[in-house]
């Protein structure tokens, strides 16, 4: 049976790296990239210098020649015909298949500014970037946007000692992955090692005939020799549409990562999944899902019925010595009536926690500093749809037994046990406590 | 005691038995780093509500430790541990926020994640095990024993809340 991978990212290769060994199964990756799978996570701290070259590559390339898989570098594919089973490559070459994996991710959102297409300008989407961006010799960079790639630049490009300035559309850094009390504490973090962070700026244009000179925002200009566009992936639909596949944001999947085309799966960030924990659809481009997803396409491949629970929501963001994390939803992305979410807040110096509460069951939060510790814990209770807050009718004992680990409930009690008597005190709806 | 890579063994863990002695956290750091340092310990004993409870790396299954660090340092020995690559972390402690039993440790020194590789160098078995003077606290069994006797526990604690039954141990056997 053919095997057809199209991108050769982390869901790509760990498709195949699945696959690797079986019998009666030949597979074939067309990768965009001309090099072999990387971690684009670690992109940042390579530009930075923490880690060495090589450590941004995660399997030897050993392993796709000895075995029942080919690699196919620098072959991009253009259209697929599902009628004659074949992916045509933008080069012109046609690929049969039986099962067809999509992997392709997605490309960066390029921000429609003019001159940003100026040398000077790059991103930290691939390691071709990467590498340009490495060897780049510049003294005053700006990174536009502030997800957790831009803060993982500014701190690589600050620590090679450019001054670094972050600009952010939004009025708090890390918009999609923290609310507004963590944001300004993150941003209060970053100014506190001298990175300059503009929020609730917009970026008019890029100066520069040629090579850029500098920046003009809605508020003011900034020179500099580097811009870095950190400004998120958006899926690529363009070659599922060509072969007819459904696609909202993303490619549309169904619990087996299967299509609408038959024989056709989709994973990694061109995918739209549910949320594990509320089945909300929405794009998951994190790491640790495209490897789950990945090992559902390569399972379903293989015959056995594998069954997708949902994307687990992560991320984590982390500069010099500050370490926040966040997990499941943001108030932002929260689309239901205020009233219904309770919302614990625990502050010490720049350590901050907020865990978003709904029905009684965690359903998000974040920690900055201290507190990040005590993350594990309150996902595991959330990825278990626990009962968290004490009422009259869940005794302990009741809760303990539900629990099917009983001391992280008791870690974490604590934090929930004052919670009936301050929730007044507090907040009663995200809006009170955004001010 | 032998102790061949043939069969995953874990370390089952009964909190009820503990008495905080911290015996365990000294021979770790003996065994690993040559101190009697706690600080260094890949088992960490915590105090909750006024009982302790061993915490340490559980090896899992589908660890989820080893998908999210950025730099691919966590990785599965032979012996079924999920142990860090020192060379390629960068500390930046995703794996100690994803754990659920906040099992990654930071090395003083270093200030990277440390976890229990259930002393794969040694033949006689983990040291915390043998160090254990708490008769159970602590055992090293075959993944399916400590399986079982995590699901009796489940049903034993179900039955007490049922019937107000004696308290249960984890370890059943």
């Amino acid at each position: 049976m053919k095997i057809l991978i199209v991108g050769g990212g982390i869901a790509g290769h760990e498709v195949a790296a699945c696959l690797a060994g079986e019998d009666g199964l030949e597979v074939t990756i067309l990768s965009a990239e001309r090099h072999v799978e990387y971690d684009p996570c670690s992109l940042p701290y390579y530009i930075g210098g923490v880690i060495p070259r090589e450590s941004v590559f995660r399997k030897n390339r050993s392993l796709y020649e000895g075995g029942n898989t080919r690699l196919f570098l620098d072959c991009p594919a253009a259209s697929i015909n599902s009628n004659n089973r074949t992916v045509t490559s933008s080069g012109g070459e046609t690929f049969p298949y039986d099962r067809l994996v999509l992997a392709h991710g997605g490309s960066l959102f390029i921000p429609p500014v003019p001159g940003i297409d100026q040398e000077g300008v790059f991103d930290c989407k691939s390691l071709d970037q990467a590498d340009k961006l490495a060897q780049c010799q510049g003294t005053r960079a700006l990174v536009i946007g502030s997800g957790a790639i831009g803060i993982e630049v500014a701190e690589a490009l600050k620590r090679r000692g450019y001054e670094v300035t972050i600009i952010e559309v939004l009025p708090w850094v890390l918009p999609a992955l923290f609310d507004e009390p963590a944001g300004r504490l993150l941003k209060r973090a970053l100014e506190g090692w001298d990175i300059n962070v503009f929020t609730s700026e917009r970026v008019l244009a890029v100066n520069g005939s040629g090579k850029v000179t500098g920046v003009t925002t809605d508020q003011r200009e900034i020179p500099c020799d580097t811009v870095v566009m950190a400004t998120g992936v958006v899926p690529g639909k363009a070659l599922a549409e060509t072969a007819g596949i459904r696609v909202n944001r993303g490619i549309l999947v169904d619990d087996r990562m299967s299509t609408n085309v038959a024989d056709i799966y989709a994973c990694g960030d061109c995918v739209e999944t549910p949320d594990a924990c509320t089945g909300d659809l929405g794009l998951y481009q994190l790491k640790h899902n495209a490897l789950d997803q990945a090992r559902i396409v390569a399972g379903n491949i293989m015959g056995r019925d594998s069954r997708y629970p949902g994307a687990y929501v992560f991320a984590r963001a982390h500069f010099f010595d500050t370490h926040a994390v966040t997990f499941g939803k943001t108030l932002r992305s929260l689309k239901c009536a205020p009233d219904a979410l309770r919302i614990i807040e625990r502050r010490r110096d720049k350590d901050y926690l907020q865990v978003i509460v709904k029905d009684d069951v965690i359903i998000g939060g974040q920690a900055i500093g201290s507190f990040a510790d005590l993350t594990g814990p309150i996902m595991a209770a959330m990825w278990r749809r626990e009962k968290i807050i004490s009422r009259p009718e869940y005794s302990a004992e009741k809760l303990k037994a539900r629990s099917s680990f009983p001391w992280m409930q008791e870690k974490i009690r604590p934090l929930f046990e004052d919670f009936g008597a301050k929730i007044d005190d507090f907040v009663k709806s995200p809006d009170a406590a955004l001010r | 005691m032998g102790y061949t890579h043939d069969v995953k063994k874990i370390i089952l863990v009964s909190r009820e038995k503990c008495n905080g002695c911290r015996r365990c956290e000294l021979v770790c750091s003996l065994q690993h780093f040559g101190l009697f340092a706690p600080a260094f310990s890949r088992i960490r004993v915590l105090k909750v509500n006024n009982s302790y409870l061993p915490s340490l790396c559980g090896a899992c299954e589908d660890a989820p430790c080893i998908k999210v660090c950025p730099v691919n340092a966590r990785f599965r020995l032979d012996n079924h541990a999920v142990d860090t690559d020192d060379d390629r972390c960068l500390g930046c402690l995703a794996c100690r926020y994803v754990c659920p039993f906040m099992a990654p440790v930071i090395s003083p020194v270093t200030k990277k994640t440390i976890t229990c590789d259930l002393c794969f160098d040694d033949p006689s078995g983990p040291w915390c095990v043998q160090a254990c003077r708490q008769r159970g606290a602590l055992q090293f069994v075959p993944v399916k024993t400590a399986a079982r006797c995590r699901a009796n526990f489940g049903a034993q604690l179900w039955k007490r809340v049922i019937t107000r039954g004696p308290r249960v141990t984890a370890s059943g056997i």
